[in-house]
């Protein structure tokens, strides 16, 4: 009965928004944008439009690129981190994580100003200490959306990978070699297939990711003719040629793509992952490296300089100026943007921005809240009760992880755009738990699959029913899942742009918006000054949230 | 058929074929192996056998090559392994060697066929005689019709098998067994066993075998080695070591023994002696067979298996201690029964016939044959 009950609540909050899109990407819009009528126009559009063709051909590329570049990345540090001598190893792991947490919307407005065309610093610093010519390099492009969009989701190879390469069993390895295989063999014919299911599910997350990703060619791309799905969607959802339906339509076209490839991740490749895992505390053999492990920690380090260090220390610098002319000015230096973005009480301050900070906050703890409540109902459902209703349910919690957020987003904004709560924080959180549930649901099921129903039984046993069972058994044991969970969400809403940016309006804008809307309509120093906040509020919650829950922890 | 596996021939004694001299490898500030030395006789089947931790692991993973050694030299076949001193390490993929794991590694990314025909296909041999040569070894396994189905689909035992057949398909000069039979039910471990040992036999491969496991060490191997902290306690035929255990250690490892501490009093023959043996305000002397090293005067323990105590209800006989039933399990085709004997409990192995009863009194008699005084 509560199975059913809940897996209507969140069929409906699933399913109704993707079906409203379907049904609506075949309505179309009279040349005056007030009625509609039924018809394949929509459709006919996409390939007929001067430039949505070529903004789907654009985002098969970034997707393509960036995956291949992720790929490169998380596979190559995973390998070092896990399986070679290569110093500083175990400190070096934690910050290799450090972008999957921060915003990629962020790292696109920081490699702006340190590798844009006119505004780079790198490259005014090549003009002046090494008399380059022009630029050295130029990330206001295809390229630089590629560039930008790998280096943030290479942690999500990584944690795909890294763990099949620390839970094998040596001895699948150790058994190659006394066959009479060597250690290049060794690694080709045994280590690398065992682990190509994992990295081809990394890569595919990764290419589903990026095809939604909106805040990097926004900013990078369509300002210089690079449009994608994902900003053309958003120009008729809220542009001047704004055209729901249509934009219904793409979203379509791009959700049939990330949808095809989860299912083929979820049905052929995740399933074919080896369990090389027996219960055993496995050390895994690790790899002498020889001089070569300076080259792997060089490495290393490179990466957390693109990635971090870099874009992180460029924002800070930018931030500081009143306007920003690819130079340093140190007699310019203030802190006037932080004021005007951060004090709601200052009289110049740009509400959007204040705004922004506190919605965030607000979409986050009760987001996550509700969402881990959520997760816990149905992962319960799910793997303590049988029948359809948990069938349905598991289901459930995979589709919305098909839909790139701006897709269920022009679903839920079509949906609801007629109710009370449009235009208010509630659709957004509705937008929020919807899209991002199954991260908590999961973090849960890994956990509640990992603790003996016996347990539950005997307490069942003991006398104690249903509810105190739930109470006083099942949730302690599953806390460190739930507090993962609502820490990962947490983090996910308080970054979230490509959902917001379809669903906000004035009043209710988020942190990520505020970002948005100050690239957009004021200047590149006050949004570094809230990107720098944001992504300074991201790290403490990364740190604090390491201390508490410990090394293995936010490792979705 | 498989009667085309069989070694080639080398150019060593071949009742030194496998040579350990001095192996010592530390972890850290522990010696996990100390001082070991030992030598196999080509096609025979040595057994490591210890409590986890005693060492035997590691020795077998320094004979293999998985990891380096301290000290010491591993010689196979006449060619050098390992000697640290020389500086001398070949790596694992060239030292010819077959392996079977506590964890199977059958490679779950390929069939049973495939994990087997891997070391052939390292060795660059012909298709068509690999295809022939996986056959046969499948076929002695048992496995002929599991041979193209992924390592995933098979049971345990299965696995278990396909890895024996990956081991042997080279004809490697040395095949390793890390505890594999650890991880199967009992039914499965007492046939496996069995199996090992006829198919050791058939292809006649020098084999060093790891087990924690003291009755799978009598059952499988030519020779035994008892190890503990990293040491050699002792080396000999499974009959021997159980017979004839040279320390305490020994003879409570293997099988179940009565020990008590006593002093030597008295040499009366060569290699036999009486032993004062004290609990509880009893004293009383007991004929033994000394083991070496025991002298007059010297403390030992007497070793008494269960088997070897007779316990009657009328006392009779020079040696005859008076004890009381204190439990009694019935096992079937025995009773095992726990004598008090001032402070001391006798552990007796009894015949269901014998009747014996908790509560009642008993005498028990020693044969000196089997009454051992041996090493501390």
């Amino acid at each position: 009965m509560v199975t059913a009950v809940v897996s209507l609540i969140v069929a409906v909050a699933v399913i109704l928004p993707l079906l409203v899109l379907v049904i609506s990407s075949f309505k179309v819009m009279d040349f005056n944008g007030f009625d509609a009528t039924w018809g394949l126009d929509n459709y006919r559009t996409l390939y007929t439009d001067r430039v949505i063709p070529k903004a789907f051909v654009n985002t098969l590329l970034i997707s393509a690129g960036s995956t291949l570049l992720s790929t490169f990345f998380g596979v190559s540090l995973a390998w070092i981190n896990a399986r070679t001598n290569c110093p500083a190893n175990e400190r070096l792991e934690p910050f290799n994580l450090i972008p999957f947490f921060l915003s990629p919307f962020v790292g696109a407005i920081a490699w702006h100003n340190l590798a844009g065309g006119k505004t780079g610093l790198l490259n005014s610093w090549g003009r002046d200490f090494l008399g380059v010519h022009g630029n050295l390099f130029n990330v206001d492009n295809i390229y630089g959306v590629i560039w930008v969009t790998g280096l943030f989701f290479a942690p999500l190879v990584y944690l795909f990978v890294v763990g099949s390469l620390r839970r094998m069993d040596p001895s699948l390895e150790d058994s190659a070699r006394t066959t009479g295989a060597g250690l290049l063999r060794t690694v080709m014919t045994i280590t690398l297939p065992l682990v190509a299911p994992a990295i081809l599910s990394g890569a595919i997350i990764v290419f589903v990711s990026t095809a939604g990703e909106f805040g990097v060619p926004f900013k990078l791309g369509a300002p210089y003719g690079w449009q994608t799905l994902t900003t053309e969607i958003f120009s008729k959802a809220v542009g001047d040629d704004a055209n729901i339906y249509l934009g219904a339509a793409m979203s379509m076209s791009l959700g049939v793509i990330t949808v095809l490839l989860i299912w083929i991740q979820q049905r052929y490749i995740a399933p074919r992952s080896f369990t090389t895992v027996t219960g055993k505390g496995f050390r895994p053999n690790v790899i002498e490296l020889g001089a070569w492990k300076w080259v792997a920690f060089a490495f290393n380090i490179f990466f957390l300089l693109v990635a971090v260090v870099l874009p992180i220390l460029c924002l800070f610098v930018v931030s500081l100026h009143p306007v920003w002319q690819a130079e340093i000015i140190p007699h310019d230096l203030t802190l006037h943007n932080y004021v005007r973005t951060l004090f709601w009480w200052a009289p110049d301050h740009i509400s959007a921005a204040t705004n922004g900070i506190y919605n965030s906050f607000i979409l986050a703890f009760v987001g996550a809240t509700i969402a881990m409540v959520l997760s816990l109902v149905m992962s319960y459902m799910i793997h303590r009760t049988k029948g359809f209703g948990s069938r349905a349910l598991d289901f459930l919690c995979v589709v919305p992880i098909g839909f790139p957020g701006i897709v269920l987003a022009m679903g839920v904004l079509i949906t609801y755009i007629k109710t009370p709560i449009y235009a208010t924080l509630w659709i957004i959180l509705l937008g929020y738990i919807t899209r991002f549930f199954p991260y908590g649901q999961r973090n849960v099921s890994s956990v509640m699959l990992a603790i003996s129903e016996d347990l539950d039984q005997s307490s069942r046993m003991a006398g104690a029913s249903w509810f105190t069972t739930l109470r006083r058994i099942t949730i302690p044991l599953l806390k460190p899942g739930i507090f993962a969970g609502w820490v990962l969400l947490f983090i996910i809403f308080l970054r979230e742009l490509s959902i917001s940016i379809i669903l906000y309006s004035s009043g209710t804008e988020t942190l990520s918006v505020g970002v948005y809307y100050l690239t957009n309509y004021e200047n590149e120093t006050l949004t570094a000054a809230l990107s720098m906040t944001q992504t300074v509020v991201l790290l403490i919650c990364v740190y604090v949230f390491r201390r508490i829950a410990g090394r293995e922890a936010l490792t979705a | 058929m498989i009667a085309g596996i069989k070694l080639t021939q080398e150019k060593s004694s071949s009742d030194r074929y496998v040579e350990v001299q001095s192996l010592v490898k530390w972890f850290g500030n522990d010696r996990a192996v100390d001082d070991v030395s030992f030598v196999i006789p080509k096609g025979k089947f040595l057994t490591l056998l210890g409590p986890s931790g005693c060492g035997k692991t590691t020795t077998l993973m320094s004979i293999a090559g998985l990891h380096s050694i301290d000290g010491g030299r591993i010689s196979v076949g006449g060619s050098v392994y390992t000697a640290p001193q020389q500086g001398v390490f070949m790596p694992p993929e060239k030292r010819d060697i077959g392996m079977v794991f506590q964890s199977y590694a059958i490679w779950p990314h390929m069939t049973i066929a495939q994990n087997v025909a891997y070391p052939l296909e390292i060795r660059k041999v012909k298709r068509a005689e690999i295809d022939a040569r996986v056959a046969d070894v499948l076929e002695l396994v048992g496995l002929t019709r599991f041979a193209n189905k992924l390592a995933t689909q098979v049971s345990g035992g299965q696995q278990q098998r396909a890895a024996l057949a990956r081991a042997i398909v080279s004809r490697p000069r040395l095949l390793l067994f890390d505890e594999p039979l650890s991880n199967l039910d009992l039914k499965l471990r007492e046939q496996m066993r069995v199996e090992i040992k006829r198919i050791q036999h058939e292809v006649g491969i020098t084999s060093i075998y790891v087990t924690h496991d003291q009755s799978e060490a009598l059952v499988m191997s030519d020779e035994v080695i008892v190890m503990s902290k990293g040491r050699i306690q002792q080396k000999g035929g499974p009959r021997d070591i159980y017979s004839r255990p040279v320390n305490a250690y020994v003879s409570n490892f293997i099988g179940v023994a009565n020990l008590l501490k006593g002093r030597v009093i008295a040499v009366t023959a060569p290699g036999r002696g009486d032993v004062e043996v004290a609990a509880g305000g009893r004293t009383v002397q007991l004929p033994c067979r000394l083991g070496d090293g025991i002298v007059a005067g010297a403390e030992t323990v007497v070793s008494v298996r269960p088997e070897n105590v007779e316990a009657s209800r009328t006392n009779g006989g020079a040696v005859c201690l008076e004890g009381e039933v204190i439990q009694t399990v019935f096992l079937g085709n025995s009773v095992d029964c726990r004598v008090r004997w001032g402070e001391f409990e006798w552990k007796v192995m009894a015949h269901p016939r014998a009747g014996l009863k908790t509560g009642e009194k008993v005498y028990l008699r020693l044969d000196p044959e089997h009454t051992l005084a041996v090493q501390p």
